[in-house]
């Protein structure tokens, strides 16, 4: 029954969007009438996402996409979170999104009528692209043909509360750039004022930081998940997210350079396509299987085919239009040797290499399979050794460039910066002295606290003081960027000065990480609901009262048949205990102990770079 | 005149700690070389994970295979060669710098020129 109700709502709503998409053709309507559709419609799609969300919280194994991915006994979170974890399912999440958006976007008021219509029609074009894509080939509604009443289960390693909530937020960044892409191209047809790049600069400023949020979770998912010790591989997965992400974040700082220079709204348009063009392509290439990974479900060519083609669709007529419908002539932009306007667009060329480098990397091994039937990799070496050197300058320039004066080359209180770019460079020198040297290391420490230093004196020295929410409005790229700060410095800790500590032991044994005692407990297995688990139980530094449990080991998941590996994390405000157990040989127990510096300052970077994005919404 | 300031301090600052590296880099032991070239290799049965990171029985093999050849003093490069040989470019993290990869390594570099040309184009006509 739910089914049924899902599916016809589904189409429902991909014909309203077709109905509207026609009207500006054929039966023009007023905008009144026009908003009242494109809101109907999104509900349409919202009451089909949410019937299959009840068909897999209530076990409604009729239906084919709840048989082969839930299981009765699964915790209620995860029957929730299992309408997504699947392909059908997310692409209808992907539907849901795209609609959710355009019923925002239509409540949207200080823009033109005509503009705001066409864009709605545009995201309309989009929903039937998606939705077609959906009823064709991704049918989440089939009904199953034999009558059963147990499902294959969930996937155990999407079994997680950090995976649950971290495929909407990305998406809800991924597809937040349609409404992106759809402004750019109402704006190149309408060629009209310059109001539409404020609208514009809101939406990408609210999918960017979901997108933040959505790479965050699902690194932080990796961090403890995969029990590697890391969080993250330069994974083709984890590479797609952030090329969209890096581009928006140059649409952002150009976005902030719109003072109706032609010159810059042509980039920006192109920016635009260019986000949203990631997006799909990101899609297609998850979807297709042709990258193996976590994400790829189950593999399907004639998907792959349908995205590539809705990807040639979307890019090609979003740059189509870009072409023919070019913005008028150009400005010169007032670039001078060193002003806010020259470091933006060195920044935004930087980060466009640093997207096109990562894009090469992820699709070279294919071009090469293709070509050459050879296998070959382009790992984590690849990306830090070329992306990594290229951000740099732009790191360096990031640290000084919100307080650059759009007019002149003048620096404000130079000298203050010199002298302390000189006195942080001693310091850091000395204290890698008597750490171990690491040439990445002292760079990455001297970038980050650079980066936070120079953000500190400026706020200081050029605003006054206040408690205010206008104050952190003004500061708020000066707090964007501390937080950039922070996360450099918990990333070049928690990378490169990582340390590993092996042991094998048996039950009771003390052991000894950074002078503080370790007991090794014992070893337990228990019976959960969905899953058998095995936990090795610590304490930490035992001499004190308040010793501290940690439990590492591994679950079982019988349903599926599969090995999961659960690290123990001790969170300490300057660094983690990530402890591993590993197998069992002899009567003893490998256990691995890596001890990641500073890994906290990533996640409170990325916290602070999500609350600037949010208060930059708010701010025109 | 500033910014000349500030840039002749980075250079110092940069040779400075170029001299420190090349000094500390002929300390290393085996076991950190070991790390650092197991970490550019791929975990054949695992997805996307390094050896070095890895426990599967396959990475331990060539941990030993690894730590015996460096401590009979092969180098580097002949490892990895050995390695590619046996198991395909495919183990290869780090892509070799060979005919067919010239365009991988040398496009992100390429494109930073062109970068940096049209800036510096863009600044010149200003001032003229």
């Amino acid at each position: 029954m739910s089914s049924l109700v899902g599916f016809l709502s589904l189409v429902f709503a991909i014909g309203i969007n077709f109905y509207l998409f026609l009207s500006r053709y054929i039966f023009k309507f007023q905008k009144q009438k026009f908003n009242l559709f494109i809101r109907f419609s999104s509900l349409l799609t919202l009451l089909s996402f949410f019937s299959l969300m009840y068909a897999y919280v209530v076990s409604d194994f009729s239906n084919y996409n709840v048989f082969q991915n839930s299981h009765s006994n699964k915790p209620l979170i995860y029957k929730i979170s299992g309408t997504w974890g699947n392909h059908e399912g997310s692409m209808l999440l992907w539907l849901s999104i795209l609609s959710i958006f355009s019923f925002f976007f239509s409540f949207t008021k200080n823009i033109e009528d005509d503009f705001q219509k066409l864009t709605l029609i545009i995201q309309a074009f989009l929903h039937i692209l998606f939705g077609l894509f959906i009823v064709f080939t991704s049918n989440p509604f089939l009904v199953n043909s034999i009558l059963i009443n147990e499902g294959l289960g969930l996937n155990p390693i999407l079994q997680d509360p950090g995976l649950a909530v971290h495929p909407p937020v990305l998406y809800a960044g991924y597809v937040g750039y349609s409404i992106v892409f759809s402004i750019a191209i109402a704006g190149l047809f309408q060629n009209t004022d310059n109001e539409w790049l404020y609208v514009a600069k809101k939406w990408s400023l609210i999918s960017w930081t979901f997108l933040t949020g959505g790479i965050a979770l699902g690194s932080y998912w990796a961090y403890y998940e995969l029990g590697w010790g890391g969080w993250w591989f330069w994974d083709p997965v984890e590479n797609i997210s952030l090329m969209p992400w890096i581009a928006g974040l140059a649409l952002v700082h150009s976005l902030m350079m719109v003072r109706g220079e032609q010159a810059i709204k042509k980039w920006i348009v192109f920016l635009s396509i260019l986000c949203f063009s990631l997006s799909v392509f990101g899609t297609f290439l998850v979807r297709s299987g042709i990258l193996t990974s976590v994400h790829s479900f189950a593999a399907d060519a004639s998907r792959g085919i349908f995205i590539l083609l809705i990807f040639f669709i979307v890019t090609g007529f979003g740059f189509l239009v870009f072409l023919l419908k070019e913005p008028k002539k150009s400005n010169t932009l007032n670039l001078l040797f060193i002003n806010k306007v020259s470091a933006l667009v060195i920044n935004n060329i930087l980060m466009i290499i640093a997207t096109l480098t990562i894009l090469l990397g992820t699709i070279y091994p294919i071009i090469i399979e293709v070509l050459y039937n050879k296998r070959i990799s382009v790992g984590g070496p690849y990306f830090n050794s070329t992306v990594i050197p290229i951000m740099i300058p732009g790191f360096l320039l990031m640290s000084i460039a919100p307080i650059l004066s759009w007019q002149t080359n003048k620096i404000n209180n130079s000298k203050k910066y010199v002298l302390a770019f000189i006195i942080l460079s001693v310091l850091v020198l000395i204290q890698s002295y008597f750490l171990d040297f690491n040439t990445w290391g002292f760079v990455g420490l001297l970038l980050g606290f650079w980066i936070i230093l120079a953000s500190i004196i400026a706020i200081f020295s050029s605003y006054k003081i206040k408690i205010n929410i206008k104050f952190f409005k003004i500061i708020n790229p000066h707090v964007a960027h501390i937080g950039v700060g922070i996360a450099i410095v918990g990333i070049t800790c928690s990378s490169v000065f990582q340390n590993e500590l092996d042991f094998n032991l048996s039950e009771g044994d003390k052991f000894n990480i950074n002078g503080k005692t370790v007991l090794f407990e014992k070893i337990e297995t228990t019976n959960q609901i969905n899953f058998q688990s095995l936990r090795g139980k610590f304490l930490f530094d035992i001499e004190k009262n308040q010793s501290k449990e940690i439990e590492a080991g591994k679950n079982y998941y019988p349903v599926s048949k599969m090995i999961t590996s659960e690290a123990g994390i001790l969170h300490q405000w300057n660094k983690d205990i990530y402890f591993i157990l590993g197998d069992q040989k002899n009567n003893e127990w490998f256990v691995k102990v890596l001890i990641n510096p500073f890994v906290s300052f990533i996640w409170l970077g990325v916290i602070i770079m999500i609350y600037s994005g949010l208060i930059a919404v708010t701010r025109r | 005149m500033k910014s000349s300031h500030f840039f002749r301090i980075l250079h110092i600052t940069i040779l400075g700690f170029m001299f420190f590296t090349f000094k500390i880099y002929a300390l290393e032991t085996i076991d950190e070389r070991v790390k650092k070239l197991t970490l550019e290799l791929r975990c054949m049965t695992c997805q996307n994970q390094s050896i070095y990171d890895s426990d599967a029985e396959f990475s331990n093999d060539i941990k030993k295979i690894v730590k015996q050849k460096l401590q009979e003093g092969e180098s580097e490069k002949d490892i990895k060669k050995f390695l590619a040989e046996r198991y395909g470019e495919y183990i290869l993290f780090r892509p070799l710098m060979n005919y067919n990869n010239i365009f991988l390594w040398s496009f992100p570099f390429i494109l930073l020129i062109i970068g940096l040309f049209f800036v510096l184009i863009k600044t010149k006509t200003k001032k003229a």
